[in-house]
């Protein structure tokens, strides 16, 4: 009696922790998921045409007062003039679904370019929220990189000051030109994940 | 419309919404103690507005939200910012920090975030020194927050709170009704500390982390907010699994995580609202055995097998005349009484289902009752002990031929099942359960077991599916009554098969006086065997004058008297405890080089200190599976050998007893029962738990695992985590 229902139990206890399938999902220190998508002129981009370039990804969401602090102040586009020209590849990403917040058409998007004078490799339009699923993108701006392997080196908060201020942008610490020195110096990412802070990631629900 | 224009229409629109949004980030610089801004109302409460000098006053910042939107926690999840407040006080007032009430999860499509909606205060002190200057002051508090739907809008105001600074000597209050009233409703949301005898501990998993919260009563719903941002996967489902005194939940962590906290340190939101502040250390948190292991899979297949045993049941001598003599009434039943017939099938059928859900509300029953105790515990009364063997005996005897009580009431179910109506076809099926009790008691045993460590539907489910196999055959025979051809008729085989069954029957009363004897010792067997010869003499009664009135109340004197006994004398007689398992097992295993010991919780951190590797077998002699592990597996010489080559000291917790403290160490792996095998490293908080099924490979595996350097004994203590 007794006998029966341990083995019953230990039977029970086998099947309930069968090993669980993860799935291909991004992690800092593994390689990065391959992903292809269209930018904001209609061309297609694989991760996997980059290797041997650093590439950042930047969520971005156009309407959010956190990415607003870094692009009204200018901070986000001299980011990207400045690694851009190194070599890095610098791809900002725009997950908001059709509806919501931050959902713009590539001739929107191509404006705003103009307007603001950003200046990425490209803008990758991710209106079904692939790309920002196979990263875990949750706030925009997260950015991440990924070395020259195809690793994920970061993923992360832009800087340490999480504010919709642009007076807070003076004197922050910016995780992402650190990890991009660091990694370029041939040295460990201090920080390499950290907490990204604004608004979520306007996703389809 | 050109394209151009459309475009700079476009253009326009974009930068329209961005001024739009511009203008939405509202400011509010009000010298007042209160800001109405986009979507909610900010508000500085002060239940008392006098500052009596060296006295610390309760206050809170107070947020209404519109319908939808929320602000947010200290940790605010996946995204969002908490609300923040800058004080600028005059010279000798200071303010403690805001504190944070028990948020709620806001799913956010994929994400998940933790806040308020509605409304919520954030309390705090304040204080003026003792030296401070009496008279009106100005609390000046800069707050900014981030208030969101769908969309996100960071806010800020600037609030200004006037007190009166009253001096020690005075102390007058002055109340603000509105203010207490806010206070009073709200603050009571704040998490409370861990009542002291209550624990929490927490053991990482592959996938995250098994979190063991006591609180001395079974908690059905439960919900772990992480203070650390980071560490779990925040929309990951928390799956609660109740235990006797509290709860495991199985969280998911971050992704990204690498290294696990030293501390687990978050809120936790229980039923009804209580809310504690939660710091769990690590330690080790077993599955607990009555997890919901819902597969789908695994259910159906125990219901099939539950509905194969019911079939089964009809092949039992108690119940099989009832069902040929039934199903010889069909054949000769006309061809228009049929109808009328399948009624009857299914009105017997109903019978047997209400029979069972009776037995099933009072297994639950039992179980809810017995919820502090692990299954098995019946097994720790010598009195269950010594009347579970004698009624096992009383009906091996029987079934042996001795005399018959089986068939006694199946011919009177028989006759009962003769008078016609639905209400005779419906006690026909109760009867058929209970008349075929005497015959499955020791395979419905099996059953109750296991669905007794099942939720409610489960169990309800098997018992269900049971109850429909017993009733199969007879309700198929009512809609083809020809099928009764089939059957064999009742005869000398059934007595065969009937005399067969009271071998295993007579095997358990073995296991039972065993136990008996290993427990309490050889007074208390001696009672039991006379128990037993009690009984026998009654069977001899009921079986050489059947159907006597004088015999039949002789049997019944006999059997009352061995009732009595059965529950007097294991409590006179059981006081001496024989300590059993340990010592023959030490005296045979010392040869082998490792010795058992009796197990203390001073022992295993002795030897753990002591940088020996610690083994523990829990254990019963009660508990079969307990001893077919220790035989074929524990005390298997390669196992001892390689448990005296790794110097790993052995205890043995015998459980056979109530032992509060070895119930108090089950509790603390997370089971409620035995065997439990765990295996200790020094150095490592948390021991491994070998399955309940051991094989000398599963164990010579563990022992292969350990580290190294715990080979040869170390005199250090042991360290803390790697």
């Amino acid at each position: 009696m007794k006998s029966l229902s341990c083995l019953a139990g230990a039977a029970a206890l086998a099947a309930a922790f069968m090993p669980v399938a993860a799935g291909a999902q991004a992690v800092v220190g593994s390689p990065a998921p391959n992903f292809t998508a269209t930018d904001s002129h209609g061309q297609t981009h694989s991760l996997s045409e980059y290797r041997g370039k650093y590439v950042v990804l930047e969520w971005h969401n156009q309407g959010c007062p956190y990415t607003r602090k870094h692009y009204v102040s200018g901070n986000m586009q001299s980011l990207q003039k400045e690694w851009t020209a190194k070599g890095v590849v610098w791809f900002t990403v725009i997950s908001s679904a059709p509806g919501q917040q931050g959902y713009v058409t590539d001739a929107e998007e191509n404006a705003y370019l103009e307007q603001m004078h950003a200046a990425p490799t490209a803008v990758l339009m991710d209106p079904e929220g692939r790309l920002g699923h196979l990263f875990s993108a949750k706030t925009t701006p997260e950015m991440y990189v990924i070395d020259p392997e195809g690793k994920l080196i970061y993923e992360g908060a832009i800087d340490d000051r999480p504010t919709p201020d642009v007076s807070d942008i003076k004197g922050a610490d910016n995780y992402l030109n650190d990890a991009l020195m660091e990694a370029m110096a041939g040295k460990p990412v201090a920080h390499a994940y950290t907490r990204s802070y604004g608004c979520s990631v306007k996703y389809a629900y | 419309m050109k394209p151009d224009i459309l475009f700079a229409m476009r253009r326009f629109r974009l930068i329209f919404a961005l001024i739009a949004v511009f203008a939405a980030v509202p400011l509010a610089f009000a010298a007042s103690n209160s800001a109405d801004v986009a979507h909610l109302h900010v508000q500085l409460v002060f239940p008392n507005q006098n500052l009596n000098a060296g006295a610390p006053v309760n206050a809170g910042l107070y947020f209404k939200l519109e319908s939808g939107w929320h602000v947010y926690w200290k940790n605010a999840g996946d995204s969002g910012e908490p609300p923040r407040v800058q004080w600028t006080l005059p010279k000798g007032i200071s303010a403690t920090p805001m504190q944070f009430p028990a948020p709620q999860r806001l799913p956010l499509g994929p994400l998940m975030d933790f806040g308020y909606e509605d409304e919520v205060l954030f309390p705090f002190t304040v204080q003026a020194a003792a030296a401070a200057k009496p008279g009106p002051a100005v609390l000046h508090a800069k707050v900014d927050w981030l208030v969101c739907r769908e969309v996100c809008i960071p806010g800020k105001a600037e609030l200004d709170q006037n007190v009166n600074v009253v001096s020690r000597a005075q102390m007058v209050n002055l109340i603000s009704p509105s203010d207490q009233e806010l206070w009073n409703r709200l603050a009571k949301a704040l998490p409370k500390a861990l009542p002291s005898p209550d624990t929490a501990v927490f053991q990482p998993t592959p996938t995250g982390f098994r979190l063991a919260i006591t609180t001395g009563q079974r908690e059905t719903q439960a919900e772990f907010f992480p203070e650390d941002e980071d560490v779990l996967d925040n929309p990951a489902p928390q799956t609660v699994t109740p235990t006797a005194t509290g709860l495991v939940l199985e969280l998911k962590k971050d992704a990204n995580l690498t290294t696990n906290p030293a501390q687990l340190k978050g809120v936790l939101e229980l039923a009804g609202g209580r809310n504690y502040e939660i710091v769990a250390t690590p330690g080790a948190v077993a599955p607990p055995p009555a997890a919901p292991t819902f597969s789908f899979a695994a259910l159906a297949s125990t219901v099939f097998f539950a509905f194969l045993g019911g079939l089964l049941l009809n092949l039992m001598p108690c119940v099989f005349p009832v069902l040929f003599l039934k199903g010889l009434a069909l054949v000769q039943s006309g061809a228009e009484e049929r109808h009328k017939l399948r009624m009857h099938g299914l009105v017997y059928t109903a019978g047997i289902l209400v029979s069972f859900w009776v037995l099933v509300a009072v297994l639950l029953g039992l179980r809810a009752a017995g919820a502090t105790l692990g299954w098995g515990f019946q097994f720790q009364s010598p009195v269950f002990l010594a009347l579970m063997a004698a009624l096992l005996f009383f009906l091996g005897l029987s079934l042996a031929g001795q005399f018959d009580i089986g068939l006694t009431l199946t011919s009177a179910g028989g006759s009962l099942a003769a008078k016609q109506g639905y209400a005779g076809s419906f006690f026909t099926g109760v009867l058929a359960v209970i008349v075929a009790t005497p015959c499955t008691a020791p395979f419905m045993g099996a059953a109750i077991g296991y669905a007794l460590a099942q939720p409610a539907a489960v169990t309800f489910a098997i018992f269900t599916a049971l109850a429909l196999g017993l009733a199969a055959p007879y309700v198929a025979l009512t809609f083809h009554p020809a099928w009764t051809r089939v059957l064999p008729k009742p005869g000398a085989w059934m007595d065969i098969l009937k005399q067969a069954v009271s071998i295993p029957i007579f095997g358990t009363v073995i296991w039972l006086t065993w136990v008996v004897a290993e427990a309490y010792g050889a007074n208390l067997l001696l009672a039991l065997l006379s128990i037993f010869l009690l009984l026998a003499i009654a069977g001899w009664f009921l079986g050489r004058w059947p159907a006597q009135r004088w015999a039949t109340l002789v049997a019944a004197l006999l059997l009352l008297t061995a009732l009595v006994a059965c529950i007097t004398t294991p409590r006179e007689l059981a006081e001496a405890p024989a300590n059993s398992l340990a010592q023959p097992l030490s005296e045979s295993s010392a040869a082998r080089g490792a010795v058992w010991q009796p197990w203390s919780a001073d022992g295993v951190e002795h030897a753990l200190a002591a940088g020996q590797p610690v083994f523990v077998d829990f254990t019963a002699s009660w508990c079969l599976s307990c001893q077919v592990n220790e035989r074929v597996a524990l005390s298997q010489p390669e196992v001892m050998k390689a448990f005296g080559e790794r110097n790993v000291a052995l205890f043995k917790a015998d459980w056979t007893r109530e032992d509060p403290a070895i119930t108090q160490a089950l509790t603390a792996l997370g089971r409620s029962g035995v065997p439990v095998y765990a295996f200790y490293s020094p150095g490592e908080n948390n021991p491994r738990l070998l399955p309940q099924v051991l094989t000398p490979g599963i164990v010579l595996d563990a022992i292969n695992k350990l580290p190294t350097a715990s080979a040869t004994p170390a005199p250090a203590a042991p360290s803390k985590q790697q």
